[in-house]
């Protein structure tokens, strides 16, 4: 594919991506206002507040005025590039999101680089063995993993490596008594990373090899790879350079439509793990009902998710040569 | 000088001198240095502790502001900025005497002038809970001189004094925040304060960051390097956070019940019972509807649910049994005359009869709405239901997340029974008298049970202006006199709250409240 075709490609699905976000936006938004319970009550606390200042608050942030308006208002600032301002943090969203957004990057891509590794590896392996017990053990370990909620394992995490084995610490992402520096910080990072990204990844790690067996089993079956076979390629060649190429899209295909699944699920990870990522920002913004905070995430995660799908469809396009006509 | 004023003098004199060689052994035994990890649970929405009641603003605001004195564990006021005070006769005019030699962070002179600004413009306008009471106090503030400060009150308050804390009254820089949105000003995310620990870094979602103040005005202190409050958004976590050793302090307010007993047995932590600021749990009854309308039909509630199984089981016994109209955490205010215990021992027989008087008919519905993020009433709802069926009324819970739940129970009064807890924040007067006072409007966390009794609001009137405390506690009595007769809201228990600490920190909870005093507190290294 030219870099003009990849282009245009790129430029169609982005295009076609717009009245998607503003769909999401605009349903989110509506979604939120139609939820009971007001975002006043949360800033205000537990002590009852002074006549007029519940007033006062909500002129503030423009709550007193009618939904349409407000999503109005809305839409044109986002359409701007300001995506308002938080009632829990004040502080001007954007700002809160890039801040947070390098540690659930830092969390996600970790955990999807465990996943489509071990992922993968384990699919191969499951397939190249298959009714093997290798294979039923792959098997029962994807049921499983795929079974067990995450938040449950990273309590179960917690347990064993943090408080029984006080092997890896248990919250936050880097050490704070005695914060290290250069290469040491590095290496305090991954310890602290290692826990919610392992929780995090192994419901992809057996999605992934679930999938990755079945397309290659089905590829495998294919005359071409009898045929390559039949020319003496040594099973390696064959299953890594022929079947494993052309059983990648659904696997590709696999990968970035978890994308969404994965953030979603790094706001229960970031939670129990005290990660500083916006996952815990769109869990805390929930229960205080900071209502900017959260279109704003879910508007993120919905660009994600778009932008994780375009990325797919290049793959597809670079392996598979008939995805490439417009 | 006569023979007795000499035997004196060189009492005090001895007293004196063995006190100061006690505070100097004291002082070879405390090491310097070390970092303490302290837990919150979310990222503070300001770090002005003077606009905000926020629990982690608070507890990071003792450390980096001051009130004028701080309260000790018996209540009684201590010179922090004000190093003394006098009361006029007529118990409206203090004048206090600030310390000389306070620098802010930023090095200027702490002033008079800073405690005028900060009144006036920061609590009387900002600080939720304070603003309450300076709006009855109307206090005219004088500065004769950079060193003194006069409050002019338009009423008497005998906890005058005693709201002077970092919690209720921190003093915050006017040279900061004069002519400024003092809610905008950036300073809220960088404070200046004139406290033992000085603002360092503050990382979203993970950490702040306080370091040791080294030009605080109490010569040697603090003893610690740094405090780091650490954000830890799950309760269960914060207690394996603090046995792992990842964190040192977990103040009640943070601490998961169900885990204070595994946690208290652990001999790598100290545990401290007891609650700094009484707090009381209980039943309101919607005297709007016509079930319990009567106070015959609310006293049968009374005497048919069960305190002592709330306590054991909604609150793991972390809890005393509820007292009175007030509960029994202000032991100089509670009516032994009047107590649940005496008028409503179980007894469910008796409240089916009073049910009958009430004439409120057999398996008469009533919906029961809480907020279920709070465990104790999850239970404490099912022991309620189990205790009304069992004289005759269907209790139908009502589980509401919390703005929801406010929403229901004080915006548009739609229930029958409702389980809320208030903190006194130090003071009947500031926590308790608005679950009893005659209350039309629809804000939040106030009497929402419809009930008004012109007798009890100008009792507790005159208990919130009282200048001594006999004749405050005499209005309490009566008060509950009335309060426990007519049960509009059933205090269900007092609770009681435990710190948790690692057993390598020391000299806490020098302060009533665990939260302050941290410039005393060391590290065994």
């Amino acid at each position: 594919m030219g870099p003009h075709e990849l282009a245009l490609l790129t430029l169609r699905r982005l295009v076609a991506a717009i009245p998607l976000v503003i769909g999401v936006v605009v349903v989110n938004f509506t979604l939120i206002q139609l939820a009971p319970g007001d975002p006043t009550t949360a800033l205000i606390g537990d002590y009852p507040a002074p006549p007029g200042y519940v007033e006062q608050v909500r002129a503030e942030f423009g709550l007193d005025r009618p939904i349409p308006e407000q999503l109005g208002r809305y839409l044109w600032q986002v359409g701007h590039g300001n995506l308002g301002y938080s009632f829990a943090h004040r502080k001007d969203v954007g700002e809160l999101i890039l801040e947070r957004l390098p540690a659930t990057l830092r969390l996600m891509l970790t955990a999807l680089a465990i996943a489509i590794v071990l992922g993968v590896g384990l699919g191969i392996l499951a397939a190249r063995r298959r009714d093997s017990p290798l294979d039923h053990g792959t098997r029962l370990f994807s049921m499983t993993g795929y079974s067990v909620p995450e938040f449950w394992l990273g309590q179960i995490l917690i347990l064993v490596f943090a408080l029984g084995l006080d092997l890896l610490p248990s919250q936050g992402a880097r050490s704070l008594r005695a914060p290290p520096e250069g290469f040491a910080a590095f290496l305090d990072g991954l310890r602290y990373l290692a826990l919610p990204a392992f929780a995090l990844s192994l419901r992809y790690i057996a999605l992934i090899s679930r999938i990755t067996r079945a397309s290659l089993l089905e590829v495998m079956n294919a005359d071409y790879i009898l045929a390559s076979r039949a020319r003496g390629a040594r099973e390696r060649t064959v299953l890594l350079a022929h079947a494993l190429r052309n059983a990648a899209p659904p696997i590709v295909t696999a990968i970035a439509y978890d994308f969404g699944f994965v953030l979603a699920g790094s706001a229960l990870i970031e939670t129990v793990f005290g990660w500083p990522g916006i996952g815990r920002l769109l869990f805390e913004s929930i229960t205080r009902r900071d209502y900017p905070v959260m279109t704003a995430i879910l508007l993120f995660v919905s660009l994600g998710v778009v932008l994780a799908n375009l990325i797919a469809d290049l793959f597809h396009a670079a392996l598979d040569p008939r995805v490439r006509r417009p | 000088m006569t023979h007795r004023s000499f035997l004196r003098r060189l009492l005090t004199g001895t007293v004196l001198a063995g006190t100061t060689l006690l505070a100097a052994t004291n002082l070879s035994a405390q090491t310097r240095g070390g970092t303490a990890v302290i837990v919150i649970d979310s990222d503070p929405e300001t770090l002005n502790a003077a606009i905000t009641t926020g629990n982690a603003p608070g507890d990071i605001g003792a450390k980096l502001f001051e009130g004028l004195v701080w309260v000790d564990p018996d209540y009684k006021p201590q010179p922090s900025l004000a190093t003394q005070w006098t009361v006029s006769q007529d118990q409206k005019t203090y004048t206090f005497t600030l310390r000389r030699g306070v620098k802010w962070h930023d090095g200027r002179d702490f002033s008079s002038a800073d405690v005028k600004f900060t009144y006036d413009e920061a609590l009387a306008k900002l600080h939720p809970r304070t603003q309450t009471t300076l709006r009855r106090l109307a206090p005219e503030i004088e500065t004769p001189d950079a060193n003194t400060v006069v409050f002019k009150l338009k009423e008497t308050y005998a906890p005058f004094i005693n709201i002077q804390t970092p919690f209720e009254a921190p003093m915050i820089p006017r040279h900061v925040y004069a002519g400024s949105d003092i809610k905008a000003n950036t300073a809220n995310e960088k404070p200046i304060g004139t406290g033992p620990f000085k603002f360092a870094e503050w990382n979203r979602g993970q950490a702040v960051r306080l370091v040791r103040n080294d030009a605080y005005w109490e010569a040697g202190k603090p003893y610690l390097d740094a405090l780091v409050f650490q954000i830890i958004p799950q309760g269960p976590n914060r207690s394996t956070a603090l046995e792992t050793g990842e964190v040192d302090f977990l103040y009640q307010f943070y601490v998961s019940r169900p885990d204070v007993k595994r946690l208290a047995d652990n001999n790598r932590i100290q545990a401290k019972r007891g609650s700094a600021t009484p707090a009381v749990y209980f039943l309101m009854m919607n005297t709007a509807r016509p079930a319990l309308a009567t106070k015959e039909a609310r006293q049968a509630l009374a005497t048919a649910i069960n305190r002592d199984l709330q306590v054991a089981q909604a609150m793991d016994g972390h809890a005393r049994p509820g007292y009175g109209a007030f509960g029994d955490g202000f032991p100089w205010l509670v009516n032994a005359d009047a107590a649940y215990a005496k008028k409503y021992p179980l007894d469910p027989s008796k409240a089916k009869a009073l049910l009958d008087q009430a004439k409120v008919a057999p398996n008469t519905t009533l919906n029961l709405v809480f907020d279920p993020a709070r465990p104790m009433f999850n239970a404490g709802g099912q022991i309620i239901r189990d205790n009304l069926r069992q004289v005759g009324l269907n209790v139908n819970l009502v589980p509401l997340e919390r703005s929801v739940m406010i929403q229901k129970v004080f915006t548009e009064r739609d229930f029958d029974l409702t389980l809320q807890s208030f903190s006194s924040s130090g003071d009947p007067s500031i926590g308790y008298h608005r679950i009893y006072l005659t209350n039309e409007t629809r804000a939040q966390f106030l009497n929402a049970s419809g009930y008004s009794n012109k007798a009890v609001d100008d009792l507790l009137g005159q208990a919130a202006t009282a200048a001594d405390q006999a004749t405050r506690a005499r209005l309490y009595r009566e008060a509950q006199g009335i309060l426990n007769e007519d049960v509009p809201t059933l205090v269900l228990y007092d609770e009681v709250g435990t710190d948790l600490a690692s057993r390598k920190l020391n000299g806490l909870w020098k302060g009533v409240d665990g939260r302050d005093r941290w410039s005393e507190v060391w590290m065994t290294r």
